[in-house]
């Protein structure tokens, strides 16, 4: 029994032996090679006349529509075409599972997607590489509030791919038929969303009735009403969570009226996934969503009749949110010149445009947005919110506090939280994270 | 070790006795030696995909780690992991203390249904004048292979505000998956109690008040309950039946004889018959009741207001989606310590109930 006892226990000592030696030189190899990475990028910008023939390069993200995905592999396509690279496109499932088990195990894709929410936590981790002075065309051309997504710590770590803002979209015939016009203020959505609503919840549900506005109970929605009163949840480099303030009071207790009055719903009251579900299925008469609205509208619900049109302003004037995603490269990526090269035939002014002309997310480039506009005319208000918009990201570990939010939303619409309950539960945790 | 008179005696338990009479030990030791080979790409594998990542995960719930480095280079932190999920007030400890309430009540809720429906279906389909019982077995065991999220999926349409369910039940419209009142309120709230009593929400444990514990599941972790009994009571029967197999006939024959009635029959001689089957089924219910992932993870994300979400969910949320590694393998060991504690817990009243 005693040897049977050392033999299991030599043989696991090899074995954990045996893994940690294999993590410790990956991290060895790791820093090997990030060291002259940072170094190469400092120096030497990149050629665009650079040997890339026969270069893999892998892009990752996730995927939102096979047609997406086509024209996506397509712009690859033609970046391999005039550089005699092989890049390809990768959708994964559980993206953030794979990308975290990928830079975990020190083998990250050469590019991939990055949300501005998640940024955070990337640049926090320092796996990820800044972009390199000169890699990128014109990046002043990049909209300010865009690129600030994507810096952390004062660094700007990568170029966006294209990005969406929150927009009013409605059905003009409903509007009509309720003798409301397109409202511009807290005042006038609060009276067309009244007029718009046309039974109960129980009503709307079973799809014999409509509510004014359908939104999600969720910060990424609410958060451009606190914009709108000049509030925010946090101040500008997220230093403290700034939610008590009278203008967050009376921009909370306005939503939670509307929910209330059963002028706005939540799309899970009315058995719809989504807010963009409920409107499509015409269980509502307005609903506040981004870009990624029109192409679905399109797609499932094609006699669906919509327009779109700015946020209505609250007292401090207009606010939205800008959701945008980059294309990231890894502190440690193998082919850090040629990654960035791709990079830079995927967001330059023509491959900004080639890809946003096909889609209705919006170049992130202010060069092109006039081009975008032509092809998009009835989507300009989306465009415009780029003006005000402000970015959708925070620290590492603010998911928590949004959760927090989302969570006492909720209780806000069922009346069982304040909005001084909510406010203070936001804030405790906030600063929790905050100061963690 | 009465019994083992002889070296011969059960092997099992003299091991050590044989040792004894044979000093040298020649003839045992070579067949420590050959059990070894022969079981070593079972322990190998064992080693290398359960020991050494539970090793890792205990390490690495003592450190900061975000998921995206190696662990390796992560920093050490202590029990701060620990201490911010048990200890220090925090959204953190509130959110683990929801999640353990959440799970109690849903193994409470599951465990005992799913074993007394599945021990009742499986003694009604092993009786021998049923007609078309290889039909009624595939029917029972059919959801159980189903897969969870299809079956969820299914779930989610039927107990929609305009879905099947309510289609049935005689009240209003009630928004099941979107309903974050705990059931016990809900309950209380028939008798008039509908607002906490002074004495429940001044105490607090963990971030929740008494109150908030006391909430019971929320109607939305209601239906999912409802969805996994359902599952899982077909896995449950399976081994039910073949329990009931293994018990001759002659003794329930015998039993008839003696004046038993059908009930009779079924408390006094099956039940403890099927004693160790039970243990069995409780503790597979038990773990893989607390283990809940797939069910929480399609139908509502954890949500509504955070009343359906697990350690498990946690785990994955806090890993994936919040980048904090670390904790989430904090919130592993501590599943892991209640899942023992439940097990042991069960062992003990079972053994006290005659079975070893």
């Amino acid at each position: 029994m005693k040897r049977l006892k050392w033999a299991f226990l030599l043989i696991a000592l090899a074995l954990v032996a045996a893994a940690c030696g294999g993590s410790a030189t990956t991290t060895t190899t790791t820093s090997g090679t990030s060291a002259p990475t940072e170094g190469g990028d400092t120096t030497s910008s990149v050629a665009p006349a650079m040997a890339l023939d026969g270069v893999d390069l892998k892009l990752w993200g996730w995927s939102s529509s096979e047609a997406e995905n086509t024209a996506l592999s397509d712009l690859v396509g033609q970046f391999n075409t005039a550089t005699g690279a092989n890049a390809e496109f990768q959708p994964q499932a559980d993206y953030d599972v794979a990308l975290q088990s990928a830079m975990a195990s020190g083998a990250p894709p050469d590019v991939f997607y990055i949300d501005s929410f998640k940024l955070a936590d990337l640049a926090d981790a320092g796996v990820l590489a800044p972009v390199p002075t000169g890699a990128l065309s014109s990046p002043d051309d990049i909209y300010p509030s865009l690129r600030e997504a994507f810096t952390f710590n004062g660094t700007w770590y990568c170029p966006p791919k294209d990005f969406s803002t929150l927009a009013l979209v409605y059905d003009p015939e409903a509007l009509q038929a309720a003798g409301v016009d397109v409202p511009t203020t807290w005042e006038e959505l609060a009276t067309a969303a009244a007029a718009l609503t046309t039974g109960t919840t129980a009503e709307i549900a079973a799809g014999d009735a409509q509510a004014g506005l359908a939104m999600g109970v969720e910060y990424p929605r609410w958060g451009s009403f606190l914009f709108q009163a000049g509030a925010a949840l946090t101040d500008e480099a997220v230093t403290k969570i700034t939610l008590d303030t009278p203008g967050a009071t009376d921009a909370l207790q306005f939503i939670a009226d509307q929910y209330q009055a059963g002028y706005f719903i939540s799309p899970a009251d009315v058995d719809a996934g989504w807010a963009g579900e409920a409107f499509g299925q015409a269980k509502s008469a307005m609903t506040i969503e981004g870009n990624w609205i029109i192409g679905y509208l399109q797609d499932t619900f094609p006699d669906r009749n919509f327009a779109v049109a700015e946020l209505p302003a609250g007292p401090a004037g207009k606010g939205t949110f800008a959701f945008t995603v980059c294309y990231g490269v890894a502190a440690d990526a193998p082919n850090p010149d040629a990654s960035w090269a791709f990079v830079e035939y995927l967001t330059n002014p023509e491959g900004s445009l080639a890809w946003t002309n096909a889609f209705n997310v919006m170049p992130a480039r202010a060069s092109v947005s006039n081009d975008w506009i032509g092809s998009h005319p009835d989507l300009e208000a989306f465009v415009a919110g780029a003006d005000y918009a402000k970015r959708w990201g925070f620290i590492p570990g603010f998911g928590d506090v949004i959760g927090v939010f989302n969570d006492n939303a909720a209780g806000l619409v069922d009346g069982s939280v304040t909005v001084a309950e909510l406010i203070a539960a936001v804030t405790g945790a906030g600063n929790d994270v905050i100061d963690g | 070790m009465v019994k083992a008179k002889t070296a011969n005696g059960p092997r099992r338990r003299g091991g050590h006795r044989a040792t004894k009479l044979a000093p040298r030990g020649s003839l045992h030791s070579g067949d420590n030696f050959l059990g070894l080979v022969f079981t070593a790409p079972a322990m190998i594998g064992l080693v290398i995909f359960v020991a050494i990542p539970i090793l890792l995960t205990l390490w690495v719930s003592f450190r900061d780690w975000n998921g995206f480095v190696s662990p390796f280079d992560s920093s050490y932190v202590g029990l701060d992991n620990y201490n911010e999920l048990l200890f220090k007030p925090g959204i953190r400890q509130t959110d683990f203390a929801r999640s353990i309430r959440n799970n109690f009540y849903y193994v409470v809720g599951v465990v005992p249904i799913q074993t007394v429906l599945s021990l009742v279906i499986a003694v009604i389909l092993n009786q021998k004048f049923l007609k078309g019982k290889s039909f009624f077995r595939t029917a029972y065991y059919f959801p159980s292979i189903t897969s969870s999220i299809a079956v969820t999926l299914i779930f989610i349409f039927m107990f929609q505000s305009q879905g099947a369910i309510n289609a049935v039940l005689p009240f209003d419209n009630i928004n099941w998956l979107n309903n974050a009142n705990g059931m016990i309120h809900n309950v209380l709230g028939v008798f008039g109690v509908d607002q906490a009593p002074g004495w429940a929400k001044s105490v607090e444990f963990m971030g929740l008040s008494l109150w908030e514990w006391m909430a019971g599941p929320s109607v939305a972790m209601f239906a999912i309950m409802m969805l996994v009994t359902w599952t899982t009571t077909g896995t449950m029967m399976l081994i039910f039946l073949a329990g009931l197999q293994s018990i001759s006939p002659s003794v329930e024959e015998a039993a008839t004889v003696d004046g038993a009635s059908s009930f009779q029959r079924f408390r006094y001689v099956i039940v403890p018959m099927m004693r160790p089957t039970i243990y069995f089924v409780v503790t597979l219910g038990l773990i893989g009741t607390w283990q809940v992932f797939d069910q929480i993870y399609a139908t509502n994300f954890g949500g509504p207001r955070k009343t359906t979400i697990t350690p498990a969910f946690w785990i994955y949320f806090q890993s994936f989606r919040n980048s904090e590694a670390g904790l989430a393998a904090a919130i592993a060991i501590l599943l892991f310590v209640i899942i023992m504690f439940f097990a042991f817990l069960q062992r003990r009243v079972n053994t006290s109930k005659g079975v070893t």
